[in-house]
């Protein structure tokens, strides 16, 4: 209990460092001109291979998809964040305070979270019916609350990416694009899972967007409560184990470091 | 000989830096994202499309990324005084550092046959060779150019540099590298005929396909006078950044 206790105050120091980034790296005019704009035209160009494949369905399919891969993709800058913390020089100092490195990386890069849920919804909900997306009310409550179970699974895999290439820096851009791609390949947002083979299908469903996609697209369409709420349930548990993996790895990292001393101060 | 020992740097210092590469590290995937696509639809009419596209995301990819960093990134090693000072001309290093950036981006070209082929068993044939290779070695040209215009950019307006990553799909849709500029609506054919990739995509993808391929000349020569027009601005705002920079003697100051 006093363990847990002392965990969620690290959590909260370390997401108050994070929020001062996001801080630094956007104002609200480069937010909104800069990465929202960048964002809603990512989504826009894939969307518009509907028109080349002269299909207003596909169309509105390579929509639902975008929007929500770019949740993830904004969640995934979690990978460069945490080897932030190895570039600035404090990471020797987190792996020598009493306490573990999960709970650190966990509040470090909760910045991408929201910010990733506002581009997201922005997408869906300001630009989807220019693409014939159109939602109810409620439905569009119940699709925001999908985005953010998107945000907190995929932060898990997310995590788990970037505790994996921390002792790699210089890879950190490459492993979160490729992560990114693959993503956006497999996990039900360009075509359905049902497309590739099974193998394939299956590495997907150990992903969390899988789910989180399928969630909104059933929002979007007339999926049942129900089907929503499993799929959301899916997403989150598959998230917690890539937490999991993320904190065994960044055990594995300090664990390895403290024996080798290859816990540079910085690059 | 400034522009050739800048071209050789770049080709030495690439492969050291992975992030500069990650245009060509996605190419092939995004070559499959694409594939996926056209072919979930029915539509293996559409491979020349798939293939293409992300060979072009990647000449501006790692134009955007990678050349248009060259002088802020001697600006921030401390290095960039040393290099205004020596008697070789600053302009001429940075266009071979550039050309040698955009020559290395057109493995990308490679990439997605290969990968097309391999997972998918796609094999684009390009109908029009001669027609084909003079688009990539001319988009090549005017790639380099416009990738000189953002380095100068880049270190003019430091503001510009937070909209850096911004630049890619805006251009992506401008620059029709996979939906043509004719399907897109008309109010954006004007500006989209303002970049040069538009006029690459649109030829390119005639090169592959079996027809006729029509007004071949000009439509080079308009993807030739973007480019040139880019490097000429680029190689004026070149100069002008350097003068001011020295000028105010924050040359060096990232």
């Amino acid at each position: 209990m006093r363990e847990a206790g002392r965990a969620l105050r690290v959590v909260r120091a370390s997401a108050a460092n994070a929020m001062a980034d996001l801080r630094v790296v956007y104002t609200p005019v480069t937010w909104t001109f800069g990465w929202l704009g960048r964002i809603v035209m990512q989504v826009v160009f894939f969307a518009l291979i509907g028109v080349l494949l002269d299909s207003p369905e596909r169309l509105r399919f390579l929509f639902v998809g975008n929007a929500v891969m770019v949740t993830a993709l904004e969640v995934m800058m979690c990978v460069a964040s945490s080897s932030w913390e190895r570039k600035a020089g404090t990471l020797p100092l987190l792996v020598a305070a009493p306490t573990r490195l999960l709970p650190v990386f966990v509040g470090r890069s909760v910045q991408w979270l929201p910010s990733g849920v506002a581009t997201a919804s922005v997408a869906l909900f300001a630009v989807g019916p220019a693409f014939g997306v159109t939602w109810t009310p409620w439905r569009a409550v119940a699709a925001v609350g999908c985005l953010v179970v998107v945000a907190v699974s995929t932060y898990g895999f997310g995590l788990a990416v970037g505790a994996a290439v921390l002792g790699l820096p210089s890879l950190r851009n490459v492993s979160s694009n490729v992560a990114n791609t693959v993503m956006m390949l497999i996990c039900g947002v360009m075509v359905p899972v049902s497309f590739w083979p099974g193998w394939v299908g299956a590495t997907a469903r150990a992903l969390p967007l899988t789910h989180g996609v399928a969630a909104v697209r059933g929002l979007a369409g007339d999926a049942a409560p129900g089907e929503v709420l499993r799929d959301c349930g899916l997403a989150l548990g598959v998230g917690a184990a890539w937490f999991l993996v993320a904190g065994l790895l960044f055990e594995r990292f300090a664990a390895a470091g403290r024996r080798t001393g290859s816990i540079d101060f910085a690059d | 000989m400034s522009a050739l020992a800048g071209f050789r740097f770049q080709l030495r210092e690439l492969p050291h830096r992975p992030d500069h590469l990650l245009a060509l590290v996605t190419a092939p995937l995004m070559t499959l994202v694409f594939l996926a696509i056209t072919r979930h639809a029915g539509r293996a009419d559409l491979a020349g499309h798939a293939v293409l596209a992300p060979a072009l995301i990647a000449l501006w990819q790692m134009a955007l990324l990678v050349a248009g960093e060259l002088v802020a990134a001697e600006r921030e090693n401390g290095s960039l005084e040393a290099l205004v000072a020596t008697p070789s001309s600053f302009a001429a290093v940075i266009i071979g550092r550039v050309a040698a950036v955009t020559l290395v981006s057109l493995l990308g070209f490679v990439e997605a046959w290969l990968a097309a082929w391999a997972v998918f068993g796609v094999v684009v044939t390009v109908a029009h060779p001669v027609v084909f290779a003079a688009t990539v070695l001319v988009s090549a040209l005017a790639m380099a150019g416009t990738a000189g215009l953002m380095s100068a950019v880049f270190v003019l307006t430091r503001s510009a540099r937070t909209f850096q990553n911004s630049l890619s799909y805006p251009f992506y849709v401008l620059g029709g590298v996979i939906v043509p500029v004719s399907l897109l609506p008309d109010w954006l054919a004007a500006p989209s005929r303002a970049v040069f990739l538009s006029w690459s995509s649109d030829l390119l993808r005639d090169a592959v396909d079996a027809s006729t391929v029509e007004g071949v000349l000009p439509r080079l020569g308009a993807i030739a006078g973007l480019g040139f027009l880019g490097l000429c601005a680029g190689l004026l705002a070149l100069r002008r950044a350097v003068d001011r920079l020295r000028r105010t003697g924050t040359l060096g100051h990232a």
